[in-house]
């Protein structure tokens, strides 16, 4: 009688005493390890050369543009995409990153972003038009992208440097899982919004999915991609600085050193630089989301 | 050009459980209530012939949007048959067609105009009139070169490069019949296409689509929940109520006899003048109301009791040749002569006139202000049929009837007699 109010007694104050730890920690080991032994030359032979050459082009193509030329370049972009103010801003803001010292050290980071933006796109785009069109596959994705999105950073990088290395490219890695869900998620939004209406007309004049999709639908839903974009490009600046832990360069290399050193100013500036790039793009990418064709009703 | 057989919508996830209480006759709610299926649309049939406008009306909520959807499947009817006049291919059933027979169907002879106009914000005015066409395969120019043909032809020639949300309401379904016309289909469905339109710009419309209808002789299929607008627009009108067709028929046949109390509640206001038809409302001159007064020169006079003054000259063909009053030989003349030449105003009192047994009333009316004298109305070989007096018009207006459908004894008779 008394051994069952024992149990009881523990049932309520102590219940995952009962019995031995899970050992989630093992298996994960385990796995890791499994996956680091088995597919390590495999991440590196075939997933490793296409982010790297990306990242180099990119880099070395805004490295060959003289500063110069390049503040003049974003004030164009700037003007076009949104308006005259954000051009105008736009310039200034970079410009005022190159006068605290760090201009190369800006470049890095923009092309790592636009890499890694890149290649959001590139998966994220297709991923988020089947979720779109499917139900099932958009149920099953639901769980991977909440994965993606809210896993804190530091847990995979370490997997990350185990499977690429140190350097760009596991931060790159890091970067495109961290910021490709609203790409996915809000292409498949707005694919989604698309009003029926122009739907069943597109329908009514005997058009096949396909050109629906992209005649009709895909364009209507522009905004709101443009608005996953943003979201996406926002990501993975933030995702650049933690990604210097791992040897990624740029700004996020400042503020780390920075860190390190207990050099308050350092870290300061590469900090100002990253919020400044950051408006940059925000605004840019925003004034193109206010601009494409399906926002003018 | 197109025939309906026993068309049925159900919507729901089980349809099929729907069925056999339809056939067992219980109303929609019931059904809803029973198996938790919406009715759309039940046993309905009808044909719409080539060239012709078929007005499908009723209210909100009858089916008539789901009607129009099984026709081009972009709902796909539970039970029931659909089929379509091909130029080719002869008779198709739509409801049989493959996906992309059906796209074909849709690409080339069967088109569509929506009541909220659905244009595609992000294209062009143009573009949005070109888009059938583009997904006929067309190439740019051709299709450019053709959409504005029709842009023209709906008075919009110089907004091919706007945006549709830079146009009005009107302007904008200007735009979506265009679009609609463009692919060259045969059959245009219309599903309230200017529900949303202004009054004014509403008549405008459809004076407008008769017009187009005339040019262009398409087959148009039709739907709207306003009576006077199918009445002026429609060769003929099915009314729907709870999903089924109640009444289908000419617009004077379904002004005159309304089938049912809902019928007859939805005609009550509309105006009859331009509906009812002389041939309907005249009365006959073979009723006791007429009698021979006598012959002469191979002429039958014949006069009314009402106004035995008033002597009618017919040949052996009962063509009139000659009318007297009180012995004076009275001026003969057609009633679109007579608008066209007497004077406004001036109401002579010795001119007859004679018109077509499907002259509207309106116009017979209009006659009446030329005139003191009733008109007559002759049948197509331009026999006299019958005679339109004050009483007629008056009787055509207020109870929407002549005397060979009044059940009641004859009037004229009565009055005659007293």
């Amino acid at each position: 009688m008394s051994e069952i109010l024992e149990l009881l007694r523990q049932l309520i104050t102590d219940p995952f005493g009962l019995l031995e730890a899970l050992p989630v920690r093992q298996w994960i080991t385990d796995a890791v390890n499994w996956v680091v032994s088995n597919f390590r030359d495999f991440f590196r032979s075939y997933l490793s050369p296409p982010v790297r050459g990306a990242m180099e082009l990119i880099q070395t193509a805004l490295e060959a543009i003289p500063p110069g030329l390049f503040l003049v370049g974003i004030f164009l972009i700037g003007w076009r995409a949104a308006s005259w103010r954000v051009g105008l801003f736009s310039f200034i803001a970079l410009a005022l990153v190159g006068f605290m010292g760090v201009w190369n050290a800006l470049v890095v980071t923009l092309s790592l972003v636009i890499t890694a933006v890149l290649f959001c796109m590139l998966i994220g785009l297709p991923l988020g038009i089947l979720c779109s069109r499917s139900d099932r596959f958009a149920n099953a994705m639901r769980p991977i992208l909440d994965i993606m999105q809210t896993t804190p950073p530091f847990v995979y990088l370490v997997p990350a440097v185990m499977l690429f290395g140190i350097g760009n490219v596991p931060g790159l890695i890091a970067t495109i899982i961290f910021a490709m869900p609203p790409m996915i998620r809000l292409t498949n939004l707005g694919i989604r919004q698309v009003s029926t209406e122009y739907i069943e007309a597109a329908e009514a004049f005997g058009s096949t999915p396909r050109q629906i999709l992209w005649k009709v639908q895909f364009p209507l839903a522009l905004p709101t991609v443009m608005a996953g974009l943003n979201q996406t490009i926002m990501l993975a600046l933030s995702m650049v600085v933690i990604a210097a832990i791992i040897g990624a360069g740029g700004l996020g290399l400042e503020v780390y050193a920075g860190l390190e050193r207990l050099n308050i100013g350092q870290a300061f500036v590469g900090g100002i630089g990253i919020v400044l790039l950051a408006m940059v793009l925000d605004r840019i990418t925003q004034g193109l989301g206010e601009k494409a064709p399906g926002k003018s009703k | 050009m197109i025939r309906a057989e026993g068309v049925t919508k159900i919507f729901g996830p089980a349809p099929e459980t729907a069925l056999p209480l339809l056939e067992a006759g219980k109303g929609k709610s019931e059904i809803q209530a029973e198996t938790g299926q919406v009715v759309g649309v039940h046993d309905v049939s009808f044909s719409v012939e080539p060239g012709e406008v078929f007005v499908i009306m009723g209210l909100s909520g009858s089916g008539k949007s789901t009607l129009i959807r099984c026709i081009n499947r972009l709902f796909e009817p539970t039970a029931g048959h659909i089929f379509f006049q091909h130029p080719d291919e002869g008779e198709v059933e739509i409801t049989g067609l493959s996906d992309e027979r059906l796209r074909m169907l849709r690409k080339h002879h069967m088109s569509m105009v929506f009541q909220n106009f659905a244009l595609f914000p992000h294209r062009s005015v143009l573009d949005n009139v070109a888009y059938g066409l583009e997904v006929q395969g067309k190439a740019r120019d051709e299709r450019h070169r053709h959409a504005r043909e029709m842009l023209e032809m709906v008075g919009l020639g110089d907004w091919g490069n706007a945006y549709p949300s830079e146009l009005s309401g009107g302007m904008q379904q200007r735009v979506g019949l265009a679009r609609g016309l463009a692919t060259d289909a045969s059959v245009l469905l219309m599903d309230e296409p200017f529900s949303a339109l202004d009054p004014l710009i509403k008549v405008n419309m459809q004076q407008e689509l008769k017009k187009i209808q005339q040019q262009l002789g398409r087959t148009i299929l039709f739907i709207t929940h306003d009576l006077d607008e199918a009445m002026r627009i429609g060769d003929h009108i099915a009314i729907m109520e709870e999903g089924e067709i109640i009444q289908l028929g000419t617009p004077e046949e379904i002004l005159v006899n309304p089938r049912t109390e809902y019928v007859a509640r939805f005609v009550e206001h509309a105006d009859p003048t331009a509906v009812i038809t002389a041939g309907t409302i005249a009365q006959p001159l073979d009723s006791q109301t007429f009698r021979t007064v006598s012959e002469a020169d191979g002429l039958r006079f014949v006069a009314a009791d009402d106004l035995p003054a008033l002597h009618y000259g017919l040949d052996d063909q009962g063509r009139l040749q000659e009318a007297r009053l009180n012995g004076q030989r009275l001026e003969i003349r057609s009633l679109d002569e007579a608008l066209e030449r007497e004077a406004r105003g001036a109401r002579r009192e010795d001119l007859l006139m004679l018109c077509p047994h499907q002259t509207v009333l309106r116009q017979v009316l209009r006659g009446r202000t030329r005139t003191a004298l009733p008109t007559l109305v002759t049948d197509a070989e331009g026999r006299v049929t019958g005679l339109i007096d004050e009483l007629q018009l008056i009787r055509g207006i207020l109870e929407k009837r002549g005397p060979s459908a009044d059940s009641e004894s004859l009037p004229v008779a009565e009055e005659a007699s007293s």
